[in-house]
């Protein structure tokens, strides 16, 4: 079996680039501006968006395992822009039809659309309905959208200024906006069968969990810092038990939410990690819900505010936690697989994964 | 703190299925009453048939007696046992941590005396650390071993030792000097002490099912050869602690609930199962595939010569409570009047389960203190 690493160089300027470009008060702005047009720029210079991408399609090469490297510290950092639609989602469906991949940020429809008339005629599409909770549709220039047609599976890639495009926020303001379309008509291309609804969902979950575990590991850090230096009754509240019982409990949801995105990804990468991704989302969405109470507590009342930035996390957090697919959709998926497999098949499936599927 | 992920080779593969293959063949479903993890039965003839094949005490040196293998082949044979709820009662303390200190810190007459017979699963050994005036705060114990000619003279009493009336040896941790200025630590030595010696007296301390699992030991001027210290006399402490991190992060501090819950799938086999019961399922196998991945990357950090200490206090403290939310699950799901005679196997488990669970996350040290472990841990303290 081969062995997947990341390329380090990678994590190396991930780090370097968002920590000089995500301060708190440039996170805040691009929440109350609604888009970020210079650290999408800074994000784009490196190449990011495009990673994992065929370079004859305009992409970066690179692994998808790479590519949810950069995504994990877009979670950790916050970083204001569409990296997961731009890239392993957008980017990945334009790629796979064999469409070159614009310049500009690229969006998908999470919810593929289900209002949606897509009429084939010749070498078009005419889309007619709409779509809500589209990422970053104000800023996009390419809505990808995935699509069925007689047994077939393909991709229309339509221009995000024919649509009409009503902005709206996720609980953490991140745009996630209205768009209707009103007879768009733009140009179409054939994925493979393996690329469907199903495997798409899939994928986006996976851009999910490995922003999440970013986010969690950060604020599980944030917490640690900030109780050392807050002091109550003569000494850092860290030194409290009860406070302490926040901090380990926030460090073993960042590790455990880590662990399972890195896994995860991995088998993806391979190919396949179907089971892996969908364990990892229920990970990351439980490890979600308790690590932001823990560190929330942790932190009082300075939690509350805007001017502290704990809330880019938690808020992000409390939203991704409910894209593609919250904690009842994926314990379904897994329990039925797990059911399945009989009882002496229960502990292969944890130890095998996807592989002995 | 960092856990990377891992996988296994294919020559940890092989081993995998070697010992799934031998479970089949030794212990087939429906062949014999599955046990809770590591609070498994004593059979010693089933230890010694694991021993044959090299998995007792695999990872101590081919010299002593052992396999030569790592701490991630020990966790691979360890998990399968667990989760197929083998008796792995009798080589179970010695396999995993005593052997090991036996390594570490004792002579060469100790290691040829006792590592080869652990590697045979022939020695049952007893954890002699918690008195009646010392749980957590270890580190005040009073049992005193005191300079008699060639050896040293024991009075005092131990508690809670799991499995005193059924096991051979006794690591205690004995006070053999005065406590010296407050400091706690010194003056402390390791021991071992024949269970079968003069002036030691077991009494059972009946668990709170009527079960016998735990004893009182005290010691009436109790005679103990110098050969038997391990160690330097006055380093017992700081062995100790070794000792407990060998320990803390494996599969036995998650697995506990593990055949209780296959076999509620076992004997369901014939009626579909609730939406919810299934639900439940993914998220409890969710959740195992996450705990898993992280134990065995400590087990993987181990095998690279580090001392995952924070790490695996992380994952203890992660995992016993799971065994408990898995418990507290199937009864918040599953409308049953549990009895302890059912003739229902899973009714059996599940009653054992809630009534003797409470103990997981006390056990080898309460999650209260594995916390403040793990936050001086985080904070960047000292430990
Ligand atoms: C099933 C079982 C088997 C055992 N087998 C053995 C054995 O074989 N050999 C052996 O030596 N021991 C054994 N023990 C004993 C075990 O190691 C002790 O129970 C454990 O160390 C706790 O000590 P205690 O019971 O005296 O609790 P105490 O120390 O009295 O603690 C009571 C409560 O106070 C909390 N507490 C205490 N100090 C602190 C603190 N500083 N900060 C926060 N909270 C604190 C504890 O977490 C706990 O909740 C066994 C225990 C069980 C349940």
């Amino acid at each position: 079996m081969s062995k997947l690493i990341v390329d380090e160089l990678i994590t190396q300027t991930a780090n370097r680039l968002f920590s000089e470009i995500c301060s708190h008060e440039a996170i805040q702005n691009a929440e109350t501006v609604g888009e970020a047009p210079e650290i999408w720029a800074a994000y784009t210079e490196t190449g990011f968006p495009w990673i994992s991408i065929d370079e004859n399609l305009g992409g970066s090469g690179g692994t998808l395992l790479d590519a949810l490297e950069v995504l994990r510290l877009v979670g950790y950092y916050a970083v204001p822009v569409p990296a997961a639609e731009t890239g392993i989602l957008g980017g990945w469906l334009l790629s796979e039809a064999g469409f070159q991949v614009p310049e500009g940020i690229v969006t998908v429809l999470p919810d593929q659309g289900p209002d949606l008339a897509i009429k084939v005629d010749g070498s078009q599409v005419s889309i007619t309905g709409s779509a809500i909770r589209v990422p970053w549709a104000r800023s996009a220039e390419i809505i990808a959208i995935l699509f069925h047609d007689n047994g077939n599976n393909y991709v229309a890639s339509v221009q995000a200024s024919d649509c009409a495009i009503t902005p709206m926020t996720n609980m953490a303001g991140e745009p996630r906006d209205t768009v209707r379309f009103d007879g768009v008509v733009c140009s179409y291309a054939e994925v493979s069968k393996a690329i469907d609804s199903q495997s798409f969902r899939f994928r986006g979950a996976l851009s999910r969990v490995a922003l999440m575990a970013g986010a969690i590991e950060k604020m599980s850090q944030m917490t640690v810092s900030y109780t050392n230096d807050r002091v109550q009754f003569g000494r850092p509240v860290a030194r409290f038990q009860a406070v302490q019982q926040h901090l380990v409990w926030a460090a073993q949801d960042a590790a455990l939410s880590r662990m399972a995105a890195e896994s995860a990804a991995i088998e993806a990468t391979r190919g396949n990690g179907a089971f892996e991704i969908a364990s990892a989302k229920l990970i990351a969405n439980q490890a979600a819900s308790r690590a932001t109470k823990a560190c929330h507590q942790a932190h009082g009342a300075m939690g509350m505010t805007q001017e502290y930035p704990l809330h880019h996390y938690s808020r992000r957090l409390w939203s991704w936690r409910k894209e593609y697919g919250g904690d009842a959709e994926w314990s379904q998926w897994i329990g039925q697989l797990a059911v399945a497999q009989g009882a002496d098949g229960l502990y292969p499936l944890i130890t095998g994964g996807s592989r002995v599927l | 703190m960092r856990f990377n992920p891992t996988e296994l080779s294919s020559s940890e593969l092989a081993l995998q299925t070697e010992v799934r293959q031998f479970l089949k063949t030794e212990l087939a479903p429906g062949t014999h009453e599955p046990c809770l993890g590591m609070a498994a039965r004593k059979d010693k003839s089933f230890s010694m048939k694991m021993a044959e094949r090299g998995w007792v005490g695999m990872a101590l040196p081919k010299a002593w007696g052992g396999s030569d293998r790592t701490a991630v082949d020990r966790f691979i044979v360890v998990e399968e046992m667990l989760r197929w709820g083998a008796p792995v009662g009798h080589h179970w303390v010695a396999d995993r941590q005593t052997g090991s200190v036996i390594l570490k810190f004792g002579t060469d007459e100790q290691r040829k005396r006792f590592l080869p017979a652990i590697c045979r699963g022939e020695l049952g050994f007893s954890i002699g650390m918690s008195e009646p005036d010392s749980g957590s705060d270890l580190a005040s114990v009073s049992t005193r071993a005191e300079r008699a000619t060639g050896g040293w003279l024991i009075n005092g009493t131990k508690i809670w030792t799991s499995g005193a009336h059924e096991n051979d040896w006794f690591v205690c941790l004995l006070r053999t000097s005065a406590m010296e200025d407050g400091n706690k630590h010194a003056g402390l030595s390791q021991i071992l002490i024949d269970l079968q010696s003069d002036g030691l007296e077991i009494s059972p301390i009946p668990f709170l099912d009527g079960s016998h699992h735990f004893n009182e030991v005290t010691f009436n001027d109790v005679f103990v050869p110098d050969e038997n210290v391990v160690g330097d006399v006055g380093m017992g402490w700081h062995q100790n602690t070794t000792e407990m991190a060998y320990e803390r992060g494996g599969p036995d501090r998650w697995l506990s609930p593990f055949s209780t819950i296959e076999q509620l799938l076992r004997e369901a086999k014939d009626t579909p199962l609730e939406q919810s019961v299934q639900s439940l399922f993914g998220e409890l196998i969710a959740r195992y595939w996450g705990i898993r991945n992280l134990s065995l990357s400590v087990a993987r950090l181990i095998d690279s010569g580090e001392a995952p200490s924070i790490e695996s206090s992380l994952v203890k403290e992660m995992g016993t409570r799971f065994e408990q939310e898995v418990i507290e699950k199937l009864v918040q799901l599953i409308e049953l009047e549990y009895s302890p005679d059912s003739h229902s196997l899973f009714e059996r488990m599940l009653s054992q389960c809630i009534v003797t669970f409470p103990g997981n996350t006390i056990r080898g040290g309460t999650i209260e203190i594995l916390r403040s472990v793990a936050a001086k841990g985080l904070q960047g303290l000292p430990v």
